[in-house]
């Protein structure tokens, strides 16, 4: 440049240039009159990070009980179990004559009880269900399983929800809602929670008797009974409509926050649509796997019932196996007994991101939670993805 | 355990990482980059809650630029053909001082003479000094873009002829220089609105990078990819694959091996090792040769020493918010706000120290730069701030999500105020990022999202100059954000660049 600037910073020009040249000499002092003092290699933050979020947890069962004909309820114990916010999950890894699976379970308990190493699972038998088959017939007191660390959004969030909670739940969608109900006993949240709990009978309305303990001595949590198939005095009878939740919410503002099966999303789902409440009030937690894809509008037709070739890679090894257009090709990988990461099965947490090499795959609109950047340069959360060609998938090594 | 052989391996694919490994990949080396966490990126990345896809860290980019007008990254990024949509950023800041003694409420544009013209209608005569320090920072641009490309061995003659004032000025504050400028203190203030950006004040902070920065910013505006940092991150993925580099993700590299002073190897925990003469490590200097570095013990003293004598930039926090109305229907006009209690950066730096203390804001609301980033009716509003050393230590598990609210919730009372907006009824989505959160994600050491602190005798000048004593080990070199270049995003690519081809040059003298 030509304009020259008369810049003075001391009041000879002379020192400023011998400034420059001590650059070095002084930035070689500084290092060498240092302290040799070890570096911290795991500090504060990077600590709290390894405690609140680890990879990786294992338990052993300590205590099994029927909470009703169906559902179980697993106390796990450990040294240490991550804290938690009620209403999150863990993601259970299981060995199933040699596929390595894995299933997303509301933790149930108090998160203070993590403190003292302990989690609860409450988990309900599916119908011709592979895993809790598994579940019922080899968990006992003694089984050491391996989780990954607490996981999921499905939790009140003071910035965000209304003050009181109408939660909504059927069948063991009551697991995080009950871990709610006792992080407010506990003095660890704080919110109004009003639990509208959909149930067959009363015979099966697992926890209900702890719940009203609950709420007994706790004027902030309210349990309504709703039940469908008998009709009991002091019970609401039938199924959750929207005049049963205006009914309890009062009039003050109201989240609704709902757990439970596919079909209740697509019932209570309506009845909320009534409501006319701003999406901001109305969450509902994952279901899980979808079972049906071939039924869901937009699956082509001439696809149904096809069979794929599947290529899979993981870091040095290639697998090549056969997939099924109504299984997602993380189902597909776990059925050829490779290993594939995955936590929620529901295409939210992107934990099964894979790069689609080739191929092509139909995905709910609902259930992809991708980034627009990964859809733009190929990569898919195989757990929502199912195969409509044969596909070439590269997967991370858990 | 299995054993490969590569030319060169990229420890870490943050920003720094991805546009070495490019660039090895590029100029035909076997290239394999190692990242621990499943994507890549670093903070360059994207998370969706509910129907809002997150920015997690990027602001505006510097040193892009457009076609015909290219800086030193947009040149980078076409080099290596990288497929990003970049936006412009409409305006170069609203700075907002809150404190009722020092109140300031300014908007200032991108464009070297729109900058000056406004500085003078806020700050009458001020355009003379404001007109001379830019002049300096053009000669400081130039200067260090003559000292990078003599890789730290510049020729003294023509840095004293052409390059003199660059030289006066090189070894003092932002501050300092300031005042030689007799720039009046209220345009100071002004001036000095990005210090945050490298989290420094300017009483420390040297001035060449600042002004660098400044300058950069002002000549060639700033720009943000369409699809969220992410999208840079991928198009720099694919590049690496195209050029036949190799990329591996949930794989951590825990030892460098390095036999009779130069690198020989590195070994993963999937139990792997890696033949290689040539590491680039993305991770922190003092993480490589604190934890990772194996068979140099002679190094660690030396080592120890220049990791006390430096300090770790500030942490990151970040809220987020996914709010269920638009940024007009709420009021938030503009695109970049720094919302400071005072125009003191001294007394906001120390404040960085406490955690709970009035913070300054750096804002950022997307939609004013792409409108349709969130959905139709709705918008979305990114807070940061920095806090220093200490300021966490004292959360732990149970007190954790309480601390990080309590912050979001002073945030939103500031930024109501400051702006005279309502935001709080309409926040949808929800979700912070903390110290916590950038070491879980990218090992960020103590959740500092910058790197050593760019104080006047460790600035970018000393750091450039001195880049071959900072070489410990043969074959072991740095990239990213606490590399030579300093912090900041075009930093990182730019460092990633200029490592990439220094291991290149290194690599053809292996034989």
């Amino acid at each position: 440049m030509d304009k020259k600037l008369n810049v003075k910073i001391k009041p000879i020009g002379l020192l400023d240039l011998l400034a420059f040249k001590k650059l070095v000499p002084n930035r070689k002092k500084k290092f060498e009159e240092a302290p040799a003092t070890e570096i911290k290699k795991t500090p504060p933050m990077n600590e709290l990070a390894a405690k609140l979020h680890p990879k990786h947890q294992k338990f052993m069962i300590t205590k099994v009980t029927d909470l009703t004909d169906s559902m179980r309820q697993f106390e796990l114990s450990s040294d240490s179990a991550a804290y938690f916010r009620a209403g999150q999950y863990i993601s259970v890894k299981f060995d199933i004559d040699g596929h390595k699976v894995t299933r997303p379970y509301s933790i149930m308990s108090s998160p203070k009880d993590a403190l003292s190493g302990v989690y609860m699972l409450g988990i309900k038998k599916a119908d011709g269900g592979y895993v809790t088959d598994y579940i019922f017939n080899n968990w006992k007191v003694g089984t050491v399983i391996e989780t990954s660390g607490p996981e999921g959004n499905f939790y009140y969030e003071d910035m965000r929800d209304a003050k009181t909670v109408i939660a909504i739940a059927g069948g063991c969608g009551i697991t995080p809602f009950f871990s709610m109900a006792q992080a407010i006993r506990d003095g660890i949240e704080d919110f109004n929670l009003y639990l509208i709990y959909g149930c067959k009978t009363l015979n099966e309305s697992a926890l209900k008797k702890e719940l009203d303990e609950i709420a007994a001595n706790n004027s902030r949590v309210k349990v309504i009974c709703v039940l469908s198939n008998e009709e009991k005095d002091g019970y609401e009878h039938g199924f959750i409509t929207a005049d049963i939740i205006k009914k309890y919410a009062g009039d003050n503002p109201y989240s609704v926050f709902m757990c439970g099966p596919q079909v209740m999303y697509d019932f209570v789902g309506k009845e909320i649509a009534k409501l006319g409440l701003a999406k901001k009030y109305v969450r509902r937690e994952l279901y899980g796997q979808i079972n049906n894809i071939e039924k869901y509008p937009g699956f082509p037709k001439d696809k149904v019932g096809k069979k794929y070739k599947l290529t899979i890679h993981i870091g040095n090894n290639t697998i090549t196996t056969e997939a099924s257009s109504q299984e997602s090709v993380l189902v597909a990988v776990e059925r050829a007994k490779a290993e594939a990461p995955s936590l929620c099965r529901t295409g939210e947490c992107g934990c099964c991101r894979s790069r689609l090499i080739s191929g092509e795959v139909f995905i709910v609109p609902d259930t992809d939670g991708r980034r627009m950047a990964d859809k733009k340069f190929g990569y898919v959360h195989i757990c929502s993805s199912f195969p409509l060609s044969d596909l070439e998938v590269e997967i991370p090594v858990v | 355990m299995s054993e490969r052989t590569y030319d060169v391996v990229v420890i870490g694919a943050g920003n720094g990482g991805l546009a070495a490994a490019a660039t090895t990949a590029q100029k035909g080396m076997k290239t394999l980059l190692i990242e621990q966490h499943t994507l890549p990126g670093g903070y360059a990345s994207s998370f969706v809650r509910g129907r809002f896809e997150f920015e997690p860290s990027l602001h505006e980019l510097c040193d892009v630029g457009k076609e015909g007008e290219w800086g030193a990254c947009g040149t980078l990024f076409k080099d290596l053909g990288l497929d990003i949509e970049w936006v412009p950023v409409p305006e170069a800041y609203r700075m907002v001082i809150t404190d009722k003694d020092e109140k300031l409420d300014v908007t200032m544009p991108f464009g070297l003479k729109e900058y000056i013209d406004k500085m003078e209608e806020y700050v009458p005569n001020s355009r003379k000094s404001v007109t001379n320090f830019f002049d300096l920072s053009q000669e400081v641009l130039e200067a260090i873009g003559y000292l990078g490309a003599s890789k730290g061995n510049p020729d003294k003659k023509v840095l004293t002829s052409k390059y003199s004032n660059f030289l006066k000025t090189a070894s003092y504050s932002v501050d300092q220089v300031e005042k030689a400028l007799k720039i009046p203190k209220k345009a100071c203030d002004i001036l000095n609105a990005y210090w945050c950006y490298l989290g420094t004040d300017t009483g420390k902070l040297g001035f060449t990078i600042y002004a660098a920065m400044m300058i950069k910013f002002l000549l060639l505006g700033a720009y943000i990819p369409k699809m969220r940092s992410h999208e840079i991150s991928l198009a720099f993925e694919k590049a690496i694959r195209d050029f036949g580099g190799d990329v591996i993700y949930g794989t951590k590299v825990e030892k460098i091996l390095v036999e009779n002073g130069s690198v020989v190897g590195i070994t993963t925990d999937k139990g792997e090792k890696i033949n290689t003469k040539h590491v680039i490590c993305n991770a922190p200097r003092h993480v490589a040769f604190g934890s990772m570095v194996e068979g140099a013990d002679e190094i660690k003293e030396k080592a120890n020493r220049e990791f006390n004598a430096r300090k770790v930039g500030g942490k990151g926090y970040v809220a987020y918010f996914g709010l269920n109305k638009t940024a007009k229907e709420l009021g938030i006009t503009d695109y970049s706000y720094f919302i400071y209690p005072t125009a003191d950066n001294k007394k906001l730096y120390s404040s960085m120290f406490e955690r709970g203390k009035n913070p300054m804001q750096a804002i950022v609301c997307l939609n004013n730069a792409i409108p349709d980033c969130s959905p139709p009716g709705t918008s979305m509003l990114t807070v940061t701030t920095l806090y220093k050393d200490g300021a966490w230590d004292d959360v732990n598990e149970t007190n954790y999500v309480q601390a990080k609210n309590k912050i979001a919730k002073d945030i939103v009372k500031n930024i109501e105020s400051a702006l005279n907006i309502k935001i709080s009824d309409a926040i949808e989505e929800f979700s912070v990022a903390s110290p916590e959160t950038f070491a879980r994600y990218a090992c960020a050491y103590d959740g500092s999202i910058y790197g050593y602190e760019s104080e006047t005798w460790d600035s970018l000048l000393p750091r450039l100059l001195m880049m071959k004593d900072d070489l410990y080990i043969n074959g072991l070199r740095f990239a990213g954000g606490f590399a030579f270049r300093c912090h900041g995003y075009s930093s990182g690519y730019m460092s990633g660049n200029t490592i990439g081809l220094l291991t290149y040059k290194d690599s053809l003298e292996d034989k």
